[in-house]
């Protein structure tokens, strides 16, 4: 720290200038003053930035028409919601990508379970932070790129499709792409790792001890797996359940990608309606409301679902 | 491992292969999809029978995909910048002392971070529209900081909890007042947790495609480029582009991942 001449420092001088003192007189006057001075830059940014687009949507959903022509009314309708029953080109999209992201996430949680119980269980703890790293760095790929690695691995000249052929069990390649198949592969790929890290935290606070004890009990793997493991890792699986299945529900990039024309999601459907020029923007509006509507009641009944579930197991 | 092998060890190898086979599921797209950037053809797919590097000197080359990538990265930078300050900030007043709302602002601090992808590209869409920001860099450094704030306030709130109340208190007594000591005690103590979220910021700005896709103008970021590309027809020329991104992200990821957990032990 550089000194003066009286041989003070930067910040003993700060704290004695006139108007920077007169400043901290002024905001830390009394604990209340300072706590509103400190919360107030928070409170409007949450406000005006994190709940102010969510609250704008909702409200130009309900318009019939957006943005507003010069001269013309805006009226509140509840037309865009009822657009939404009226055809199924809209509400089977909707269903599928609920139907698809369930699916998606309990395939994640299958496939992640024993990587997590691998990694918490079996491995020294050295070796644990090395093996998890490991499966960080392709989690740090983005969502594109990624994509277009399932779309190499399993397009008709792919991988798969080379090492198929070569073993001689096929003769035509298997067309994988533009298939839900294609768009499971790729979603589970980008979702593993949200799953992958609750479930680890979860059973890494799980003690050994336990599990032997049960074993000294006489109980065997599979017993020792479903009477102990998995219900002290219920806090785990509905952690990851919940965010893989958010950010299922919200791709974009990815099914346009590797979907074809029988796999078209909501996402896609509510896309439509900014691309094109025109006052469609209610209707997206109030589709992708519907849409954050239900997701958010879906994870919370799970959630509830899985909170009885752990306190049923407490008893 | 422990001390009833002959129960856990046939367990064991089982797991150990789902463990390496779900290594080769991550692994083995991104190293296709690099190797596929040196194929010498015009034809994505397999087998390769011949290589060449000039996918790659064309991608250095480039003078659009070099300007996408300053532009991208010029993005990140600027979103983390905000990111960091508003997180920062949040986190701050929120492991300070208990006040009336302080689960529900915690519970609005996290918001963007649950609301899935197309739906706050949307939001932020409609919101851009009415605060007058228009499709462009703004407006995507905009909605990047928005959305990756929540990531910095866990992060900064999880090691402020950590922070011995001793130390402040010390300071206080030794006269400094609340800014002062802030910038003096608080604030060094936060460097890892600050270090981690923005790079953290930067690779989940860097490697966001909705919200620039529905929020950017005419100049495309990367993601954006690669996706334009893609729809257009693959070729080695995306493969060489994706596997610069991929190296850049990936060796910036490897290297925070290390960087934080040093400064962890440190402390």
């Amino acid at each position: 720290m550089t000194e003066d001449k009286s041989g003070r420092t930067f910040w003993a001088r700060l704290a004695s200038w006139g108007p920077y003192h007169a400043l901290m007189r002024l905001t830390t006057a009394s604990p209340r003053r300072q706590f509103l001075i400190l919360a107030a830059f928070p409170i409007l940014w949450v406000l005006s930035q994190h709940l102010g687009p969510m609250l704008q949507m909702l409200r130009v959903s309900l318009t019939d028409a957006y943005p507003v022509a010069p001269g013309v009314e805006q009226h509140f309708t509840l037309d865009n919601y009822g657009r939404f029953f009226g055809d199924s080109i809209f509400w089977m999209p909707f269903f599928r990508t609920l139907i698809f992201a369930g699916v998606f996430t309990f395939c994640t949680l299958i496939i992640t379970y024993p990587v997590a119980y691998f990694l918490a269980r079996h491995v020294s703890r050295k070796n644990q932070m090395l093996l998890l790293l490991l499966l960080l760095i392709p989690f740090w790929v983005g969502e594109i790129v990624r994509t277009y690695a399932i779309m190499i691995l399993l397009g008709n000249t792919g991988a798969v499709n080379l090492a198929l052929k070569t073993l001689g069990l096929i003769d035509r390649p298997i067309p994988f792409m533009y298939t839900s198949f294609s768009m499971g592969v790729g979603i589970v790929y980008l979702t593993a790792l949200y799953m992958l890290l609750p479930l680890y935290s979860s059973l890494e606070k799980l003690p050994k001890s336990m599990n032997e004890a049960a074993a000294d009990l006489g109980a065997g793997a599979w017993t020792r797996f479903r009477r102990v493991s998995l219900p002290l890792t219920i806090e785990g699986i509905s952690s990851g359940c919940t965010l893989v299945f958010l950010i299922s529900t919200g791709f974009y990039a990815t099914p346009v990608l590797l979907g074809g024309p029988s796999t078209t999601v909501f996402a896609e459907t509510i896309a439509g309606f900014f691309h094109v020029a025109g006052d469609e923007w209610p209707t997206g509006a109030a589709f992708a409301t519907i849409m954050f509507a239900a997701a958010l009641a879906i994870t919370a009944t799970f959630q509830k679902l899985m909170n009885a579930l752990r306190k049923g197991d407490k008893k | 491992m422990n001390d009833r092998p002959e129960v856990f060890r046939g367990n064991r190898i089982f797991l150990a292969c789902i463990y390496w086979a779900f290594v080769l599921y991550v692994f083995v797209p991104l190293i296709l999809m690099v190797l596929m950037g040196f194929k010498d053809s015009n034809f994505i797919g397999f087998p390769i029978k011949s290589w060449t590097l000039d996918w790659y000197t064309g991608v250095f080359a480039d003078a659009e995909v070099l300007s996408t990538f300053g532009y991208s990265v010029a993005i990140a930078v600027l979103s983390t910048l905000i990111s960091i300050f508003v997180g920062t900030w949040i986190a701050v007043l929120l492991e300070g002392r208990k006040f009336w709302g302080r689960t529900l602002l915690f519970g609005l601090a996290v918001l963007p971070a649950l609301v899935p992808g197309i739906i706050s590209a949307i939001a932020f869409r409609i919101y851009a529209r009415w605060l007058g920001i228009e499709p462009g860099m703004g407006a995507i450094v905009w909605a990047h900081a928005v959305h990756n704030v929540p990531f910095v306030v866990l992060v900064v709130m999880a090691r402020l909890s950590t922070l011995p109340k001793s130390q402040i208190e010390a300071a206080r007594d030794l006269g400094a007042d609340p800014l002062i000591s802030f910038i003096r005690v608080t604030l060094p103590y936060l460097v890892p947790a600050i270090l981690g979220a923005s790079i953290f910021c930067l690779l989940l700005s860097f490697d966001d495609f909705v919200r620039s896709f529905f929020l950017g103008g005419y100049e495309p970021t990367l993601p954006v480029l690669i996706f334009a590309k893609l729809r257009s027809g693959m070729s080695p020329e995306i493969n060489a582009i994706a596997t610069v991104a991929l190296f850049l992200t990936a060796a910036i990821g490897i290297w925070a991942e290390r960087f934080t957990r040093r400064m962890n032990k440190e402390n």
